[in-house]
């Protein structure tokens, strides 16, 4: 079954796109998916609130190096269990282990989603999808028509709440054109809708997506169109490979920096959480 | 009075066949109540529609592989890092089961206003810019807000007639501890018409009422307990064992298409009686018991 390319749209471990795309994969000192927790971390600050959902062993060295780096007071929320600041390690695959609830405290799931109402308290939230479109809207829905699905997704879960929290991180094992689209299919979870004139009228709570970080890059949001724009490639990929893999006309600056590479005190600290090598990939 | 049943007797008595919403509790592969859901299926009990959690995993395909519902209500329905659930995904692609189309907040919420009895619940902006209502328009609607004049959208109230839910331990009357993750299954006892109930182990209320905080689903909402020790499996369920990934794997292979996941549920319930199937995972159970450094339950019931 691994050869589904939408088995698992946040899959942990290998990614065939991520492992064509770089000739020298093998030769870097850290894995995609330890790159990919640091530059989630990088974006993280100390006042903030942050919650994840189904599989996010990603996110979850993310928020716990952000910790444990420049990030002290940071709150980390695993929805599912509803720990709160989970004392990770081992990093886990399931959002709901028994494990996490090593924590600081812990909330009710009512609570956790009673509190993803009224957008002033938890600032970030880490999403995906099947589909992302050019304006950062996710489906987890279903491709193809509706009632006649190409692909039936597992659901939705909590991405409506996109639409209501302060920073909205987007993450993603799969760069390629299938899950790179124009428009998604079924939009369930709000990015900047369909643009300036639709997300103004709206007038959502949330400040939309900032970021989308894939195997291959990182991606912001042109602040006149709100659309993506790539952002860094990361060591070892060309602009060329990430403008062939988005299915829809990526804004490309005139010069795109590469990815910064994690420091060695990251990796190691990342190391130290992730003791069971969920991120550590091929 | 004692509640607790044999779980043959406890599916005849409160799962009628036809029945018409059933909601099992359990979030992704924890503590999804499994030994009830196959004793359903051994017993031919349909389901005119299915309420999971915000995730439902195991609990909702397994049903769907042994052809017992007709729609489901769901947010999600997978194996979380191991990859999609296979019968959910050919039913709804071949138009077998109906799916009424939910996110996290409106089940939540509308668990809460089914146990309050509230006529409808008020939800948060945002759910009325995804496709999420206009292709469900039995469960979400709009209103105008009372206090405000604008338009919001609102969620119906979610009444099961059945809960199966899944507890570490209860007493004989069902005052029952969940250990770990909470999820929404408090919700849904308190929701659902009919609660059944199986745990790990059946202790005396002495013992049960050490921790009245910790005890988070009262006696009075519950119609039967089953003792069935490892009766999640292959799910995890807190404060005992961990899920089994190999064998939600081979579930995944053999269910790869409707002929296999017959036989699949042909083999493994169907013709195995609960007991016997327990006896049979007995072994991979004790592989992924919580080791020694893992929480113990009574520093993880605390919470609700």
């Amino acid at each position: 079954m691994g050869m589904d390319p939408y088995l698992s749209p946040y899959r942990i471990g290998k990614c065939e796109e991520a492992m064509t795309a770089s000739s020298n994969e093998y030769s870097l000192p850290f894995s995609r998916n330890e790159l990919m927790a640091v530059e989630l971390a990088n974006r993280l600050r100390n006042d903030d609130v942050t919650v994840m959902g189904t599989a996010s062993a990603i996110p979850q060295v993310a928020c716990r190096l952000a910790q444990l780096t420049h990030a002290p007071d940071l709150y980390s929320i695993a929805g599912g269990t509803c720990s709160v600041n989970p004392h990770l390690g081992p990093v886990v695959s399931s959002c709901c282990d028994y494990d996490l609830l090593r924590a600081d405290t812990s909330l009710s799931l009512n609570d956790v989603v009673l509190l993803e109402g009224r957008a002033d308290v938890l600032t970030v939230f880490f999403a995906g999808g099947l589909q992302i479109d050019a304006y950062g809207n996710c489906n987890l829905v279903s491709v193809g028509d509706y009632a006649h699905p190409a692909l039936r997704g597992p659901g939705t879960v909590g991405l409506p709440f996109l639409s209501r929290v302060g920073r909205v991180l987007i993450y993603t094992q799969s760069h390629n054109p299938r899950t790179f689209v124009e428009k998604v299919d079924f939009l369930s979870g709000p990015g900047f809708l369909r643009g300036p004139a639709d997300w103004k009228a709206a007038d959502l709570p949330g400040g939309g997506p900032q970021l989308v970080i894939t195997p291959l890059c990182t991606m912001g949001f042109d602040p006149d169109s709100l659309r993506m724009r790539l952002e860094t490639v990361h060591p070892g990929v060309e602009v060329e490979q990430v403008r062939a893999a988005t299915g829809f006309e990526l804004i490309i600056p005139d010069s795109v920096p590469v990815t910064p590479e994690p420091t060695s005190e990251q990796l190691s600290i990342i190391r130290t959480i992730d003791t069971n090598g969920l991120l550590k990939g091929k | 009075m004692s509640k607790v049943l044999a779980i043959s007797e406890a599916v005849d008595r409160f799962v009628p066949n036809g029945v018409g919403l059933v909601t099992v509790g359990g979030m992704h592969l924890h503590n999804n109540p499994m030994a009830l859901i196959r004793e359903v299926i051994r017993q031919d009990r349909r389901i005119k529609r299915l309420l999971t959690s915000p995730c439902g995993a195991l609990n909702a395909d397994l049903l769907i592989a042994a052809g017992m519902i007709d729609e489901i209500a769901t947010s999600y329905v997978g194996f979380e890092h191991i990859g999609l659930a296979p019968c959910f995904r050919r039913a709804v692609e071949g138009g077998t089961v109906k799916v009424l189309e939910c996110d996290e907040a409106y089940i939540t919420h509308g668990l809460y206003a089914g146990a309050g009895g509230l006529p409808f619940i008020a939800l948060p902006k945002g759910i009325e810019f995804t496709d999420i209502p206009k292709v469900n328009k039995e469960n979400y609607s709009f209103t105008t807000d009372p206090f405000t004049g604008n338009q919001v959208p609102v969620g119906a109230p979610l009444k099961p007639d059945v809960a199966l839910l899944h507890a570490y331990e209860a007493d004989t009357h069902g005052n029952a501890v969940v250990a770990g993750g909470h999820f929404v299954d408090r919700y849904m006892a308190l929701a659902s018409k009919t609660v059944l109930l199986q745990v790990e182990k059946v202790v005396s209320t002495e013992e049960i009422s050490k921790h009245p905080q910790g005890t988070t689903i009262p006696g009075f909402l519950v119609h039967a307990v089953v003792e069935v020790p490892g009766g999640c499996y292959p799910t995890a369920s807190h404060g005992a064992y961990q899920f089994d990934d190999q064998e939600i794997v081979r579930y995944m292979n053999a269910a790869k298409d409707d002929n296999g996941a017959k036989e699949y549920v042909r083999e493994f319930v169907r013709d195995t009686p609960e007991h016997e199937y327990l006896h049979n995972a007995a072994g991979r159970l004790s592989e992924l018991r919580y080791g020694d450094g893992s929480l113990p339950v009574a520093l993880s019931d605390r919470k609700m």
